[in-house]
């Protein structure tokens, strides 16, 4: 193994290697997404790509399926130059990649997916023909359960995720990329995206596996390399690392990461229960949040966290048998009500259900606040300048002030935005949406801290995270959903990573007893209600 | 019916179990029903629609529309709109009426399909390629193309001849109308490339999601460029059968098809944010619309009427769908 | 702060560079456009200042608001005007193109207001016509007064049931108001009488087409008042809660409602001011040109648009003002004035339009990549 504190080029190992990436950099504007990556790949072997989120990986992976132009470096494919910024090229050169964010056209049928992206445009196509060749190559991935004719926009997310690794593996590619192709999948799933994996590396190919999953990489990988900030952090080999030194490596001076305690309970009050909520994917919650209580929503995508924070908002229909806010009775909500009701909501997608980019900090703080016939504009922000600077300061939101554009604020600051809005404003709920994914670690620790001084204000948390970490230790409490409905509740000593992992997966069993289980035949798609999730389990 | 109808809506179903599944997501379900009910209230108040001279007419009412509204169609698809297909069709109108009165017909005609094409391709290239939306491209060549149209005749004339109406909108058989048999093989055609090429799931794939067909390495720039050009010779297509079935060239005559042929391509039940839309739906949303006139006409009702009831039917077969699955769901909700 | 000079030479790659950095695959599902604005990517959180990527570059004429650009614009063609014929350099030159832009810019206004909200009001040629008609025809029974009232409130009628089917029933604007313009011309050759509609009252004349003199210049009424709408048209949109609000739904809707907005609500008090407007512009039209017709609003359908795009409004939504508009009615108002000194003819004028609004969009037409 190398030393996981050493940074360093590539050692030299035998032969020539399939894929060689040379000093990758890619810039957006000044800022660094990848800065001066070098990286090989054997023939036949499993290379890990490791980082958080933001560390580069998806850039790398996508400079690589040509999916992204590099700035500058060199990518070569058994000695030949990659052609740089064309996914055509890259497939012609048998590289083929799985995209995290799923490259499936969503009116075209899982046929059509499959056979369309091979052939020129002037080509015939046959219906009758994809489907049969799309039935076999199923067939032969052992995935026979999906339907070769059905739109793909009508299946569930990990069969949307199983058609595209299909489509990855269709060509017998020399290298292929699996972008985060796990995170949707279950334990099942993956066990059968592993297994063919082991086909692939046995005929020759190679795979680049793209993940923060240490289990699964444990597992799969050869080898592996750590990108941290856009820069390779270190290397590690199959068997030669612990979890704590990679986190430490992924993680960097980070590594001692702080999580604050949740406060104590000052009050019994109940801020909001439910009994038996049902909506599109949930299929009877009975769920009890206290005033000041942090009560943290754990589990596999897709198992009706998102559906469940969307009900209680009214931002999809759902009815209960009992439902209350504050004390008061309810029977069903819309977003109106509910911000009128006392609660606060932080979408999971910032910038398209959180943020109006194009308009001001300042205006985008105050979006619930608008009234039709009170002011609006400058001098209401002039006027609310005191809660303004107050939310910007407690968070430390970075910013020029009020009037710049909320689209023009890095990820995290953006973040701190949708969040800020609900800040002392008399909330009684506040439902977060994994607000601290895909944000810097220092926004993270500011988030935290925001949401530790909401319940001190007696403010009722329910918080959705993907992060066990932060469930485990910032909740007092966390139930676990499992196919639209509680798996289990944790608290005090029970509340452990183990166990939320556990219980997300459908058992008190480990995770690897579920995949060994998964190998015997149990099905491999998850249950069809996880349309809406995106991003990654657990690790 | 089955005239209008082209074959395509029963190859599907016999060749393809999906090809009812496929009519159903396209959104072509409600324009056949509505067209379905219009027919038929249609014959009961005028059974005379079935004798040779009435088919005639009514043939060359429908078809210049339902060509111009699979135009428009295509753009739909890949997720865009053209506002100036009404001065596309007036520009090719003219070009093909002004060309017939020095130059061979197939001539007139190709030229008249060589300035759709450049006209679709100009939007085309814009969007495509300059990244900017369609309906402000098409808008600014609305302008241009109408002003175009008017340079190269200013007032109504052209060299259609007789002969030439005849080819295009007299009979070819007792009780086949040509101008039915024109947009029938126009809609085979249209349909061969866009269920049976590659290039025609393309234009599905590019409007339903533009970067999963990047990311998949086709590309979706020139696939949407070559849609907006087809587009464009469809339109002439419908702007010759317009001259012809008029005998005259006339440089206004598009206009009032911008708004009629969206019209048609919604009450089709084309999705607007693209990848979805039939071209059965379209051929017979645009029969139903263009023949509620001659309805009215015959049920001694003022013809004025063709207008609010147009637009009634169209937001009843559009609206209606959406209000059934918000009634299902609370019905549904109320059940459990 | 950043001064002109270091925030120009950054601003070069945003605006050069924007099709190159949204390359042949830019915004690819899960590639890294939000790369830039996702924090996580930024380097070290540790740099305190401009941390933002995008906001580096907004360079001092990007902060220029957009409304201005179109009235440079205007003062540009209207010296080039200047320099071709001297003697257009007049107040009666200016009154005139004026007036011309006046009345085209109220028949826009509600044409603005729906592109805000990221819609489109395709039924306001034949709102106008209607309010237009439906005014000369209630004049004898309900007297000036009750008649315009009752136009008004006929225009907001059409506008509530535009907004309705579309925030309610979810069609798109387009679709919509296309039906409710087809509608509108079913219903004006069905309910009016036009061969009685041939006085207009005085009361409309007094505030349209009559001579007054303001500040020692003689001008047609029409264009201190469409002035002062505007004015008052501005103040809503840009500092009541119901105006920003209307941006906030045009420029992201979603967001909106799930920060509790009443967006339904926004969007049908949004399409009712467009339809008061085009009503409103229905009388001043008939007012002015003291005629109506059947197809009198027409000409509007892509003119109003035109002005709406030219003046710098975001046909994607959230972005937008009637001053712009205004503006944008000006440089289309002072191309045509031009076209007619220089005896071009119609059809060049309107070559020139299609030019004009092809040079805007490519100018800020793009989406702005989020």
């Amino acid at each position: 193994m190398s030393d996981p504190t050493a940074p360093g080029p590539a050692p030299a190992t035998t032969a020539a290697p399939l894929l060689a990436a040379t000093d990758l950099v890619k810039s957006y504007g000044p800022v660094k997404a990848v800065q001066g990556v070098t990286f090989h790949c054997n023939p036949g072997e499993v290379l890990a790509l490791v980082g958080e989120n933001g560390a580069g990986k998806s850039t790398v992976a996508k400079m690589l399926a040509g999916a992204v132009t590099p700035t500058s470096g060199s990518i070569t494919v058994a000695g030949e130059p990659l052609a740089s910024g064309s996914v055509k090229q890259s497939r012609l050169s048998g590289v083929r990649c799985a995209f995290q964010e799923l490259a499936l056209v969503p009116d075209w049928t899982v046929a059509e997916n499959l056979s369309l992206p091979d052939g020129a445009p002037l080509r015939g196509f046959s219906q009758k023909k994809s489907v049969a060749k799309a039935k076999q190559l199923l067939e032969a991935l052992h995935l026979p359960q999906i339907d070769p004719r059905a739109a793909v926009d009508t299946l569930s997310l990990a069969d949307r995720q199983l058609v595209e690794i299909a489509r990855a593996l269709a060509g017998d590619p020399k290298l292929l990329i699996l972008d985060e192709a796990s995170s949707a999948l279950t334990p099942p799933g993956v066990a059968w995206l592993f297994a063919r994996i082991r086909e692939l590396t046995a005929r020759g190919g190679s795979v680049i596996y793209v993940s923060h999953r240490l289990g699964e990489i444990a597992e799969i990988a050869d080898r592996g390399t750590v990108l941290r900030d856009g820069k390779v952090a270190g290397e590690f080999v199959r068997g030669g690392w612990t979890d704590d030194e990679l986190i430490s490596m992924m993680a960097g001076r980070e590594a001692e990461r702080f999580f604050p305690s949740p406060p104590p309970r000052t009050t019994d009050a109940v801020a909001l229960s439910v009994e038996n909520l049902r909506a599109e994917g949930l299929h009877g919650i009975d769920l009890s949040l206290g005033a000041g209580e942090i009560l943290g929503i754990g589990g596999l995508q897709g198992h009706g966290q998102a559906e469940l924070l969307r009900a209680l908002f009214g931002a999809s229909p759902a009815q209960a048998d009992s439902w209350t806010v504050g004390g008061r009775r309810i029977r069903r909500t819309t977003p109106v009500r509910a911000v009128a009701n006392g609660l606060g909501y932080v979408p999971e997608d910032r910038k398209r259900e959180g943020l109006a980019l194009e308009m001001s900090v300042g205006e985008n703080l105050l979006a619930p606040w608008y009234r039709a016939y009170q002011l609006g504009g400058r001098p209401r922000l002039s006027r609310e300048r005191g809660w303004i600077d107050g939310i910007l300061n407690a968070l430390s939101v970075r910013t020029r002030g009020p009037n710049e554009l909320a689209g023009s604020l890095s990820g995290g600051n953006q973040q701190k935005l949708v969040f800020g809005r609900w800040m002392n404003r008399d909330r009684t709920v506040i439902l977060l949406h994994d607000p601290t994914r895909g944000i810097d670690v220092r926004a993270k620790q500011e988030l935290y801290g925001a949401i530790v001084d909401l319940a001190k204000q007696g403010v009722g948390i329910l918080w959705f995270s993907t992060e066990v970490e932060e469930l485990v230790h910032v909740c007092h409490r966390v139930v676990v959903l499992y196919q639209g409905q509680v798996a289990d509740e944790l608290i005090d000593h029970r509340l452990t990573a183990d166990n939320v992992v556990g219980a997300a997966v459908g058992a008190t069993g480990s995770l690897a007893a579920q995949t060994a289980a998964a190998a015997s035949g149990a099905p491999i798609s998850s249950p069809p209600n996880s349309n809406v999730a995106q991003e990654g389990l657990v690790r | 019916m089955s005239a209008i109808s082209p074959a395509p809506s029963f190859a599907t179903r016999w060749w393809n179990g999906t090809g009812v599944v496929r009519l159903r997501r396209e959104g072509a379900v409600a324009p056949i029903g509505a067209f379905v009910v219009f027919f038929v209230v249609y014959v009961i108040i005028n059974p005379a629609l079935l004798t040779r001279f009435q088919l005639q007419t009514a043939a060359n009412l429908v078809v210049p529309l339902a060509l111009v509204a699979l135009g428009q169609l295509i753009i739909v698809l890949v997720g865009g709109i053209d506002i100036s297909i009404g001065a596309i069709m007036s520009l090719c109108n003219v070009v093909f009426a002004v060309q017939l009165e020095t130059m061979p017909v197939p001539v007139a005609i190709l030229l008249s399909m060589g300035v759709g094409l450049a006209c679709g391709l100009f939007n085309g290239l814009l969007v495509a390629y300059g990244g900017l939306p369609a309906i402000a491209v098409t808008l600014a060549s609305a302008f241009i193309f109408g002003s175009l149209a008017r340079e190269v005749l200013d007032r109504p004339g052209g060299g259609v001849t007789k002969e030439i109406y005849l080819a295009t909108s007299g009979e070819l058989l007792p009780f086949v109308p040509v101008a039915l048999v024109w947009l029938a093989v126009v809609a085979v055609l249209l349909w061969l490339l866009l269920q049976r090429t590659a290039l025609g799931r393309h234009i599905y794939g590019v409007g339903s999601n533009m970067e999963s067909v990047r990311a998949a390495g086709l590309n979706a720039r020139l696939t949407k460029l070559l849609a907006f050009g087809l587009a464009g010779v469809i339109t002439s297509f419908g702007a010759m059968m317009l001259a012809a079935s008029t005998v005259t060239g006339d440089p206004r005559s598009g206009d009032p098809y911008l708004l009629s042929s969206i019209a048609a391509v919604a009450l089709a039940g084309a999705a607007f944010t693209g990848g979805r839309g039939s071209i059965i739906g379209t051929i017979l949303a645009a029969c139903t619309l263009g023949l509620i006139g001659n309805l009215l006409f015959f049920a001694g009702v003022n013809s004025y009427w063709q207008y609010v009831i147009s637009a009634l039917i169209i937001v009843a077969v559009v609206g209606i769908p959406v209000v059934w699955k918000r009634i299902a769901f609370a019905a549904r909700g109320a059940r459990s | 702060m950043t001064t002109p000079g270091t925030s120009s030479v950054t601003g070069t790659p945003e605006t050069v560079g924007t099709p190159a950095s949204t390359g042949p695959l830019g915004t690819a599902p899960g590639l890294d456009t939000g790369g830039p604005a996702d924090g996580s990517a930024s380097p070290s959180p540790d740099s305190s200042s401009p941390e933002s990527p995008r906001g580096s570059h907004a360079s001092f004429l990007s902060r220029v608001p957009r409304a201005v650009w179109p009235l440079v614009a205007f003062v540009v063609l209207f010296a080039v005007g200047g320099l071709i014929r001297p003697n257009l350099v007049t107040i009666d030159s200016l009154i005139g193109t004026a007036t011309f832009a006046i009345i085209l810019s109220i028949a826009s206004y509600g044409q603005t207001i729906a592109v805000i909200q990221a819609g489109i009001d395709l039924s306001v040629p034949n709102t106008i016509g209607f309010s237009a008609l439906a005014f000369l025809t209630l004049v004898g029974p309900l007297g000036p007064v009750g008649a315009f009232v009752a136009a008004l409130a006929a225009g907001a009628l059409i506008g509530f049931f535009n907004g309705a089917v579309i925030a309610k029933l979810g069609l798109t604007p387009i679709v919509t108001t296309i039906a409710m313009n087809g509608l509108l011309f079913g219903v004006i050759l069905l309910a009016f009488n036009f061969s009685e509609l041939t006085v207009t009252p005085d009361f409309v004349i007094a505030i349209t087409s009559a001579k007054i003199s303001l500040l020692g210049i003689t001008m047609p009424a029409v264009l201190p008042l469409g002035l002062a709408l505007m004015l008052v048209l501005q103040l809503v949109l840009s500092f009541t809660g119901w105006g920003r609000s209307l941006f906030v739904v045009g420029a992201a809707a979603e967001t909106a409602r799930l920060a509790g907005l009443p967006v339904d609500r926004i969007r049908i008090t949004g399409y009712m001011l467009s339809g008061v407007l085009a009503a409103f512009a229905g009388i001043v039209i008939v007012g002015y040109y003291q005629q109506a017709s059947a197809t009198m609003g027409a000409s509007y359908l892509l003119a109003s648009v035109a002005a709406v795009v030219v003046g710098g409004a975001s046909i994607f939504g959230g972005r937008g003002s009637v001053v712009g508009t205004v503006g944008g009615a000006l440089v289309l108002g002072q191309v045509s004035t031009l076209v007619t000194v220089l005896n071009l003819g119609a059809n060049i004028q309107q070559l020139i339009y299609g030019a004009i609004i092809l040079i805007v969009i490519s100018l800020y037409g793009r989406r702005r990549a989020a």
